[in-house]
């Protein structure tokens, strides 16, 4: 075995070209300084066939219904939307070479001409229109609603045109065009497929740089090159791309490691990163991500519902020893929920504002002092995590021994795996639970994207926070990006001190590939990008 | 015979009914629903809410889902599964091929293997029965994951020889790729029987028409084929049946090590996203094969027992 310095990529990564406008991630005090890619060295030659594994199968490719890691990773090859999310976070024309906003409610999307489906059928403003309606549907159960709550209709207004009318404006929706939530399916195959739409007999019909071949229901999905894909500089390097299942972490790490398959994303630190930082077959590159580790607030009551309890627990939590503990050393400490990947526009006022925040390292007497000002609560505050998950189980103590010395009493609550996802969608299951841990991520560079969140009667306002509805609603219709930037900076302001989610560390995309190969995109959009298509021999 | 089997049948209808029943009543008591896998964590509408569980009609009364699936069940459609939206029937063929087979395969392993070695011991005193006899013990007490990840450190990471995981495809694709996962499935029982087979076959050896058949004379290769081996096998086809029949749940553990598509992968996460329909039909075929192992059992029995068949 050969042994590696950590971190790998700074060595394997001597070739690569960056990508021109690629902003420096922005680093504050960090425990260990992270180069995090938008890019991997490109690929000399295209291969024969790449394999590569989803953490777990897709359960469905249908674009309404595909809003997580395994579903989005598979799809963003195949499906594209009206704009793009390119690897260092901009958003580009897509499908649409244009997206005007004539007035504050309505979007006007110009189709580009010349793309064709995989069955050569040109691409038309009813294929758009169709696809974007399905999620006005809602018995079609859309899991983008988020950004189509605001949507009153979707016409096509000319045979390359269509026209989205809003009730109110909303500067996300056009952003989340760049996003699985903008992908587009041919009309005709909509029609056809009806409900069986993105399941392994119908599959997808689309016009990406790769084409749905077929989908072994628990063994793989095949995905072959589309040799009249629209845009030459992203054809595919490649001929087949074979997306392999294996959920079991242990099982997947072994497949990498003896070279059965070429690579694959992590969200988190597999327990087996270790092996692959030394492995002398391959080498991880870590990415610039939208993705964070919280700690979610959903107490209405008692000592937790005190926001200078909460900025307590926050001041006195040792973010460092969470990144090296908890995420091998791959993991930022965080002062806001949304970091400098976030920063779409505007960069200077947002970095300004996230430097004004309270500092992410710890200060225990100030802790202690809130504390006293809060009555020193004596009830415990339940904090829910995840079984079988090491992640959640080594946070959770952590926050256990940081209650002990900040004299917090901490109690920790283990919600099995199959259940963990009701916290998100149930009252009910968050009854007596004070906050939870949890991944998150936004779609799009924009810390608004986040901060919806903390509606009023938001689903996912797990506390009820009040306080930056109004606030929330003027920066969603606020078309003029300055005035956004500096009503979200005070959104964000607000939310910090108040701890209403506790940041913990920015979670980079964590990316093995062997030697095989190279080109893959490493950066989170990945989950909505052609991440495939420059994937090919070294 | 016809009213014997025709009985074994009508039992194995009932069988068949009451687990499904008890199967859809526990899935239904155990708290959190299918809605999370339904909805994603993060968006649903209360009308859209509404409009889902409708669909899937997740607020009826539990008699009237029980009955509406039963009724489904009896024409033969299994319904779809919530989660993947698809027919139960097409996620389970290519499921209960890999599972079949692995089962399958490690049968033979257990048979070859474990009886060969309990012979071996059975008739062979000293150094080789004391060897088989330590070897078995180590392989009992062996839980079956730690042999799964033994053999994939030592055959699979470190001497190449063997993929790492999945199901291959071809015959010699498929068997070339299972072979660990079957050694792994099939050691601890190939042990068991082993013991079975050596204690059966010293028990038979010890009898008095052993001694008489000797005595007089009978080549020692006919005496042990015709009088030891033959009365040895009795409780070994039935230890063999029952290992069978409890490989299929051994399955669900080899399935998860060796990321293979089986019917037990299947099942463990239908049974964690609530997804009702596959459930069942995995339960039935579980149940369904159980029943038919011990029948085939049953007639091996009175194949080699006459007086079993009175």
């Amino acid at each position: 075995m050969m042994r590696r310095a950590l971190p790998v990529i700074g060595l394997v990564l001597t070739l690569a070209a960056c990508t021109s406008g690629a902003q420096q991630p922005q680093q504050d005090a960090a425990p260990a300084k992270l180069d995090l890619k938008t890019t991997t060295p490109a690929a000399a030659k295209g291969l024969g066939k790449v394999t590569w594994n989803l953490p777990y199968e897709p359960q469905t490719l249908d674009p309404i219904r595909s809003f997580n890691y395994a579903e989005n990773t598979a799809l963003a090859n195949m499906c594209e939307s009206l704009l793009r999310l390119t690897p260092d976070f901009k958003i580009k024309p897509g499908l649409a070479v244009k997206a005007a906003n004539p007035t504050p409610t309505t979007w006007v999307y110009t189709i580009r001409k010349g793309v064709t489906f995989w069955n050569a059928d040109p691409l038309t403003a009813d294929d758009v229109a169709a696809s974007l309606r399905r999620h006005l549907d809602p018995k079609l159960g859309t899991w983008w609603g988020d950004y189509f709550n605001t949507v009153k209709s979707v016409r096509a207004t000319g045979s390359m045109q269509v026209t989205v009318t809003l009730k109110q404006p909303d500067a996300l929706f056009n952003q989340a065009m760049a996003t699985g939530a903008g992908a587009v399916v041919q009309k005709k195959f909509l029609d056809q497929a009806g409900k069986s739409l993105g399941s392994p007999s119908s599959g997808v019909m689309c016009t990406g740089p790769f084409e749905f071949h077929d989908w072994k229901s628990g063994d793989s999905m095949t995905l072959t090159r589309n040799d009249h894909y629209w845009d030459k500089a992203l054809r595919a390097k490649s001929e087949s791309l074979v997306l392999r299942f294996i959920a079991d972490e242990t099982t997947a790490v072994n497949a990498l490691r003896s070279g059965e398959v070429d690579g694959q994303y992590f969200y988190l630190p597999p327990a087996g990163l270790g092996q692959l930082q030394k492995s002398t077959t391959g080498s991880v590159t870590l990415g610039r991500s939208l993705t964070f580790w919280a700690l979610l607030g959903s107490a209405k009551s008692g000592p937790y519902a005190d926001p200078r309890v909460r900025q307590a627990l926050s001041l006195a939590l040792d973010r460092a020893a969470i990144s090296k503990v908890v995420f091998q050393g791959t993991a930022s400490p965080q002062r806001a929920l949304t970091g400098s990947d976030y920063w779409g526009y505007e960069r200077k006022t947002y970095q300004k504002a996230y430097e004004a925040l309270p500092p992410e390292t710890t200060d225990l007497a100030k802790a202690k002092e809130l504390l006293v000002q809060a009555g020193s609560p004596t009830k415990p505050i339940v904090i829910g995590v995840q079984g079988s998950s090491a992640v959640h189980e080594q946070t959770a103590n952590l926050l256990k021994a940081t209650g002990e010395a900040l004299g917090l009493d901490i109690e920790i609550r283990v919600v099995p795996v199959e259940q963990y996802g009701n916290l998100y969608s149930d009252p009910k299951a968050r009854k007596g639970i004070d906050a939870f841990l949890s991944t998150w991520y936004g779609n799009v560079p924009d810390p608004l994207d986040i901060y919806t969140v903390f509606r009023k009667g938001g689903r996912t306002n797990f506390s009820d926070y009040k306080a930056v509805d109004g606030a929330i609603a003027k920066a969603r219709a606020e078309g003029d990006p300055a005035a956004r930037a500096s009503l979200v900076t005070g959104i964000q302001e607000k939310v910090t001190r108040d701890v209403v989610w506790m940041p913990l560390n920015n979670l980079p995309v964590i990316l093995y590939m062997n030697k095989r190969v190279t080109g893959a995109v490493p950066s989170f959009p990945y989950l909505y990008y052609p991440w495939a298509a420059g994937l090919g021999a070294r | 015979m016809t009213t014997y089997l025709l009985r074994k049948l009508i039992a194995l209808a009932v069988v068949l009914v009451v687990a499904s029943f008890l199967v859809y009543g526990l899935l239904y008591l155990v708290p959190g629903g299918p809605m999370a896998f339904l909805l994603g964590n993060r968006s649903g509408t209360p009308e859209q809410i509404a409009a889902i569980r409708a669909q899937y009609r997740l607020d009826d009364p539990f008699l009237v889902r029980y009955a509406a699936w039963l009724g489904d069940a009896v024409r033969g459609d299994f319904g779809s599964s919530l989660v993947y939206r698809q027919h139960v029937s097409g996620l389970m063929a290519a499921r209960a091929a890999t599972t079949t087979f692995l089962v399958g395969y490690s049968t033979v392993l257990i048979v070859v293997v474990g009886v060969a070695g309990g012979v071996l011991a059975g008739l062979r005193r000293g150094r080789v029965d004391a060897v088989i006899s330590a070897v078995s013990s180590a392989f009992l007490a062996t839980p079956t994951f730690v042999i799964g990840v033994l053999l994939v450190i030592v055959f699979a990471l470190g001497l190449g020889w063997f993929p790492v995981f999945g199901p291959g495809e071809g015959l010699f694709g498929r068997l070339y790729h299972l072979t660990l996962p079957a050694i792994t499935l099939s050691l601890g029982s190939a042990a068991f029987l082993a013991r079975i087979t050596r204690a059966s076959v010293r028990e038979e050896l010890g009898r008095e028409h052993v001694e008489t058949a000797r005595s007089r004379g009978i080549a020692e290769a006919l005496v042990i084929r015709r009088h030891v081996l033959r009365n040895a096998s009795i409780p070994v086809i039935t230890v063999t049946g029952l290992t069978v029949a409890s490989l299929i749940a051994g399955s669900v553990v080899v399935e998860n090590v060796f990321a293979l598509d089986g019917l037990g992968s299947l099942f463990v996460r239908a049974i964690l996203q609530r997804d009702f329909a596959v459930v069942q039909a995995v339960v039935l075929v579980l149940v369904a094969a159980f029943v038919l192992i011990n029948l085939v059992v049953d007639l091996c029995y009175k194949a080699l027992d006459p007086r079993m068949s009175r």
